[in-house]
């Protein structure tokens, strides 16, 4: 049977005349967060002190060059290559008879100018040994972590950054912005255990941005990744900083018992996100200033440390993050501003080469069905046993 | 060297379907193909083609508004190319085996991924000599008419003979027995191959 939506069609209703009612108040938020911006503008520095010292609970984006500054995109150079790299994958399922997860990378790497040209293709891994499917501490053999689900994902992320690390090695000389899906910073990491980081950033992650930043040694090219409809508030965050009556701010000190009536000063502007407040203050295809994500996983990042602006493209504002050494460059801070803005440009509002990076990763329900057909056909050859579940069996035999 | 245009991807008896190894770079609508495994090779008459996405649920968008060529748009997005194919289907229209011409229809059809030739003058001047292969093109269920086929068939293939003038002429004289008393079908192909 499928969704009964008459049944939901009330509660439907009962949400959207919620969201009309909260709709001035988060409005009141919004200005009142802007006018707080635009006060601090001025006292950045100070800003910057305060943030630095503050004990938060939540995160706050470290300032690099002010608050409201917003900059314009230079022109594109005449040549220049945007290598998008995305992936996608079919998780562990344990249902099936065998454990083996499977990652396809898709990749879109677009050359215009003078020889336009683009080269399209997607390159799936099939990962089943031991040593792939779990991530053992090297220093206490009992403990180790399943790769799946969200391990798995960021696994992918790792498998991306790769790729384009692989390819930009043997690219071209032209201007190149090496251009991957969501964030650089692998939050997922923090729900486990410090050998995991180890294996997966410090020797996965880093490694390939090591050759990526390698590579950029004597070419102009650039790293980033695109966040589309970001709902960080970091820079929010930083407003609350501004906002709090006590210097330095530490929220287990002076709110960690019941909120007052009130509320706490800092909740004016509580619920407004990054994107709302930029939406407001930047024009078609401006950046904001660069800031820096403060997240717990960033102390591994070393050089990398990821920092990020946001970009207003047609009727949305897009998170960018870049690592340090292409935040410090302005010359690559450019690049990455007006490459990504001319592929918005180019792609209906989000950029070409992801979206057809991602339409090259894609995996299909249909693709995965046919996946784990394939995989039960080649052990029943091998006269292995596939047996699957009994709950796997039932979804795909339906009765009545 | 016959000119390679592309590769068969359906095939049938009575007809074939290629794809096109350049976009937009189907031959004539009329013209004759060849395609063929060495033993035996296929002749067939183009009788329609398209340029679609290749993924069926992704549509092609307008995007020249800021253009000033069409080629311009090509060169500002480079993926098109990849992303659109041409195609070309080709009514089957006779064969050659051990060496002899026959304007039948082969014992067996034309093979998938075999690669599609354009005939060369010399080639369709040869296979033009006779006109049995007018009735295939006739009785053909084809989205454009079998008159417009006809025409365009004899059209490209005049230009392929010292005068295509006479050439028509003789056509023309066929096509009138072929269409015994179907006034308006004769009349529609010999206004569409008046030069």
């Amino acid at each position: 049977m499928s969704l009964d939506l008459r049944q939901l069609a009330e509660r439907i209703d009962e949400m959207a005349d919620r969201l009309k009612v909260s709709q001035g108040e988060k409005e009141a938020r919004l200005q009142f967060a802007l006018g707080t911006l635009r006060s601090q503008a001025g006292a950045a520095d100070a800003l910057k002190r305060k943030i630095a010292a503050s004990k938060t609970t939540w995160l706050v984006a470290g300032l690099v060059d002010g608050l409201d500054r917003s900059r314009r995109a230079p022109p594109c150079p005449p040549q220049f290559a945007v290598l998008a790299v995305d992936g996608s994958h079919i998780d562990v399922d344990r249902h099936s008879s065998t454990r083996c997860y499977l990652i396809n990378i898709g990749v879109a790497h677009l050359h215009y100018g003078e020889n336009p040209d683009a080269l399209l293709f997607s390159q799936p891994g099939l990962y089943f040994g031991d040593e792939e499917l779990v991530i053992a501490d090297p220093l206490r053999a009992h403990r180790e972590e399943l790769v799946e689900g969200g391990l798995l994902g960021i696994k992918r992320s790792l498998e991306e950054c790769r790729m384009a690390a692989r390819l930009l090695m043997d690219s071209s000389d032209e201007p190149t912005l090496a251009l991957l899906d969501g964030s650089l910073i692998l939050w997922g990491l923090g729900a486990y255990p410090e050998f995991v980081t180890e294996i997966l950033l410090d020797h996965g992650l880093l490694k390939s941005l090591d050759e990526i930043k390698e590579c950029s040694r004597d070419r102009n090219l650039a790293l980033a990744s695109y966040i589309s409809r970001p709902r960080s508030t970091d820079v929010v965050n930083a407003l609350r900083v501004a906002l709090c009556p006590h210097d330095p701010p530490d929220c287990d000190r002076h709110c960690s018992g019941a909120p007052p009536a009130e509320g706490r000063t800092c909740d004016a502007v509580a619920g407004v996100q990054d994107r709302e407040l930029f939406d407001s203050l930047l024009s078609q295809g401006e950046r904001t200033p660069t800031f820096i994500s403060h997240s717990k996983i960033q102390r591994h990042y070393r050089d990398h440390e990821v920092h990020f602006f946001y970009l207003k493209v047609d009727d949305e504002i897009a998170r960018v993050e870049v690592p340090r050494w292409v935040a410090e460059d302005g010359s690559r801070l450019d690049l990455v501003h007006s490459l990504i803005l001319d592929q918005c440009r180019r792609g209906q509002g989000y950029p070409v080469a992801l979206s057809e990076a991602h339409e090259r990763a894609v995996v299909t329900s249909a693709d995965r069905e046919r996946f784990w057909q394939l995989v039960e056909l080649a052990l029943s050859e091998k006269r292995l046993p596939s047996q699957s579940s009994a709950k796997s069996r039932s979804k795909r035999t339906r009765w009545v | 060297m016959p000119f390679k245009i592309g590769e068969v991807v359906q095939a049938s008896t009575s007809q074939f379907q290629a794809e096109c190894y350049e976009l937009h770079g189907s031959p004539p609508f009329g013209s004759l193909v060849k395609t063929g495994d060495g033993l035996i090779d296929v002749y067939a008459v183009v009788y329609n083609a398209a340029t679609t996405s290749i993924e069926p649920g992704r549509h092609p968008i307008a995007r020249g508004r800021d253009e000033m060529a069409e080629e311009d748009i090509y060169r500002s997005n480079p993926q098109l190319a990849k992303l659109l194919r041409t195609e070309f289907e080709a009514l089957v229209v006779g064969h050659r085996e051990a060496g002899c011409l026959r304007h039948y229809l082969p014992p067996q059809p034309a093979r998938i991924h075999g690669f599609v030739y354009v005939c060369e003058p010399d080639e369709v001047r040869e296979f033009s000599r006779s006109f049995d292969f007018l009735r295939l093109l006739l009785d053909a269920r084809v989205p454009a008419s079998a008159e417009e086929l006809v025409a365009a068939c004899l059209r490209q293939a005049s230009q392929a003979h010292q005068d295509p003038r006479t050439f028509l002429v003789s056509a023309a004289k066929e096509v009138v027995i072929l269409l015994n008393g179907q006034l308006d079908s004769l009349n529609a192909i010999l206004r569409r191959i008046k030069a």
